[in-house]
């Protein structure tokens, strides 16, 4: 097979072999002799403003994001296009490698029965029930904390994105690799990047993700002024319905309700003007059909068996924004920052399954006695639940609708102990540190203060030195840090 | 939810015999590999195999995806290529098959046909009152493929969408218009541009996309 050697826009020595390993909606992809990067080179003849898009992606906006103090944090979030190389009259952009996370290690079941393995993780293997139950290798599938991070790596992701003034344009699982197993995800297909006023989009999205206002305009011309292109508001729709299929493994708007006899026009009506929420709570005409189903689509295919609500109020509340209010009013979908927070939180509310199930974590459901919906086994044990507390002004305490669960192996961290610090890329290193963590002793509960120095029992009004410990008791209030923005939790006890 | 119904017509006639039939053979196992590596074709991706010659027989029925079995195909030494009476039979089967919508509940999605031939049709009387009648069963997509010096892309033609030429007939051409034909059918989650309507992905550069 013979290698083209080139020399890049940014003036690096650039080679691929001369084969296409694959093709997408815009682009042939080829890959360098040592693997570590691809060229994709765009089928339609070059134009001066593809040319001067991916030049920005790769040197401005690049540059905005990775060169900065925070910019390391966010090379395991992007695949980010470095170069542009130039080859019988075609455009074509260099990127990275993805990182071996994204590969499967061991595919499908029956030793690897449909030959995936080495093949990269493409989302649609994790966010379809059938293809999870049937065909991946248990140890590929991860469990529902992972999959709790994975949508918290897309958020933020998106959230980077839209700070910046970017749309990515086309969020599907196809250009979102996710790694179960770890809990990662990484944006890919960067360079069809949307600037508003600048850079138009060229794609309209990949089915399933396209925003219904796209889909119900998408007859009408480019330049008619009612014809809605991707954006970031479209974007926020990909990205809800990208978090709703990691989480539930179904698609929200895939219900029984027929538009049209005709399948194709079908489609365009349920995915664009008459798109309904499969889990609306008051117009239940879309409901899924369980007999609908292929038996291995069960349970997560039924969302009387899995409800949204199991991801807890937090998400609960953004689902409805994404679905219900904001399906058909653009405006009123959650930003990515709205998801990444409360993802955040949601995770502070997730506790093991007693059982050690498969799925292995679930969202407190604000019971004494709760249940893992995934197996169904009782919680076993004490369970301590804190309430956290910010301080507006001295002296008084506001919910901060943000609770921890206690379990074995939680701990607490700065983001714990004041509301003014954010779990992201902006932790200084010292932040990212433990600074408290639980213990059970003799059946009871112990939080250890590692690193608060003024931690302090607010019920007795004794001060909780470092290396400390304080048992957790119903009503329990402790304060862990006076300083502004301080935190103080109050303890309540659920399990038995 | 939806099946997503793949028709493949395959020319068994004499003149595929020796190196033409092994290389359709593996170029099918290439196609249904291909295919259980898409997880949106496992999801919906049914599949028929016609073959004919003298006759036409179906050898494999509207299987699911991932319970595909293929059947070794084989040809007579010699005999007519009754390509008519190969779209009678897919017209039966098709509407035996295909799930339409009902008010109540969604049917399939508009099936896809391929046809591959390395010659002509023998029987053209009856090949071209089916051609007609092809048309009224709402395919989503017909595509031909004339293989071989002496198949006619204007005998494709009446029939089809789109017509491909294959110039040769060995392993690496079939192989490579399998996966092709892969492509074309997963390509349902592919990003859409924002320009023109659905377009079939670019052929591999051995075949001839006639249009």
């Amino acid at each position: 097979m013979s290698i083209v050697n080139l020399t890049s826009e940014g003036g690096k020595p650039v080679s691929f072999v001369d084969e296409v390993i694959a093709s997408g909606a815009m682009k042939d992809i080829y890959v360098s002799p040592d693997k570590t990067y691809v060229v994709g080179f765009f089928r339609d003849t070059q134009d001066a403003t593809l040319k001067e898009r991916l030049r920005e992606i790769t040197t401005r906006y690049r540059s905005n994001l990775f060169d900065k103090d925070s910019g390391d944090f966010w090379k395991d979030y992007f695949c980010w296009p470095t170069d542009t190389v130039e080859h019988n009259g075609r455009i074509g952009v260099v990127v990275p490698f993805y990182a071996s996370d994204f590969f499967f290690q061991y595919g499908s079941v029956k030793d690897d029965m449909l030959k995936i393995r080495g093949k990269d993780k493409e989302g649609k293997w994790f966010a379809s029930a059938s293809n999870r139950e049937k065909f991946l290798d248990p140890r590929e599938k991860g469990n529902w904390l992972t999959h709790l991070q994975i949508c918290l790596s897309i958020s933020r992701a998106v959230r980077r994105l839209h700070m910046a003034g970017l749309a990515h344009s086309d969020l599907s699982y196809k250009n979102v690799l996710v790694d179960p197993t770890k809990g990662k995800a990484c944006l890919i297909d960067i360079d069809g990047l949307v600037v508003p006023g600048k850079f138009a989009p060229d794609v309209v999205g990949t089915p399933d993700f396209i925003a219904p206002e796209v889909i119900a305009t998408q007859h009408l011309d480019r330049e008619d002024p009612a014809r809605v292109l991707p954006s970031r508001t479209t974007d926020r729709h990909a990205l809800a319905v990208l978090i709703y299929m990691y989480l539930f493994f179904r698609h929200p708007l895939r219900g029984r309700k027929v538009h049209d006899p005709d399948a194709t026009r079908d489609e365009e009506l349920s995915m664009g003007e008459r798109a309904l929420f499969i889990e609306h709570p008051t117009d239940d005409s879309n409901r899924v059909r369980p007999e609908d189903l292929r038996p291995q689509s069960l349970p997560w295919g039924d969302p009387a068996q899995r409800p949204y609500t199991m991801a807890g109020p937090l998400l609960t509340e953004l689902f409805d924004r994404a679905f219900i209010a904001g399906l058909h009013a653009p405006e009123k979908r959650p930003s990515a920052a709205e998801w990444e927070s409360a993802l955040v939180r949601t995770m502070d509310m997730i506790q093991p399954c007693s059982a050690g199930c498969d799925m292995g974590w679930f969202v407190f459901d604000n019971s004494r006695a709760p249940v893992c919906p995934h197996c169904g086994t009782a919680y076993r044990g004490k369970l301590p639940v804190l309430n956290l507390y910010s301080s507006r002004t001295k002296g008084s305490f506001h919910a901060d609708n943000h609770r921890v669960m206690v379990w074995d192996g939680q701990s607490l961290f700065p983001w714990h102990v004041n509301r003014t610090i954010f779990p992201n890329e902006h932790l200084t290193a010292a932040q990212k540190k433990r600074v408290g963590y639980f213990q059970m002793h003799e059946g009871d509960w112990y939080l250890v203060n590692e690193a608060m120095p003024g931690m302090k029992n607010v019920s007795t009004g004794q001060d909780i030195a470092i290396g400390d410990p304080v048992k957790l008791e119903e009503g329990l209030q402790i304060l862990l840090s006076a300083e502004e923005g301080g935190r103080l939790i109050q303890v309540q006890m659920a399990g038995v | 939810m939806r099946r997503l119904p793949v028709y493949i017509l395959l020319d068994t006639s004499g003149s595929m015999q020796g190196e033409p039939i092994e290389a359709v053979n593996s170029g099918m196992e290439t196609l249904i590999g291909a295919l259980r590596q898409d997880p949106y074709a496992l999801e919906t991706v049914y599949m028929t195999i016609i073959t004919f010659d003298a006759e036409a027989k179906t050898i494999l029925p509207l299987t699911a995806l991932e319970d595909v079995v293929l059947p070794q195909i084989t040809t007579p030494r010699s005999g007519p290529t009754h390509m008519g009476l190969a779209l009678e039979t897919l017209g039966r089967q098709v509407s035996s098959d295909i799930i339409k919508s009902t008010d109540e509940a969604k049917g399939d999605w508009a099936p896809y046909l391929f046809v591959m031939t390395d010659g002509k049709p023998s029987d053209t009387q009856l090949y071209q009152e089916q051609c007609a009648a092809m048309r009224k069963l709402g395919f989503a997509n017909i595509i031909g493929c004339a293989a071989g010096p002496k198949a006619r892309e204007d005998d494709l033609r009446p029939l089809c969408d789109h017509v491909l030429r294959l110039d040769t007939m060995d392993g690496s051409a079939f192989s490579q218009l399998f996966k092709w034909v892969s492509e074309v059918i997963a390509s349902g989650n592919k990003s859409l541009g924002s320009n023109a309507s659905a377009k079939l992905p670019p052929p591999p550069p051995e075949i001839n996309v006639v249009l």
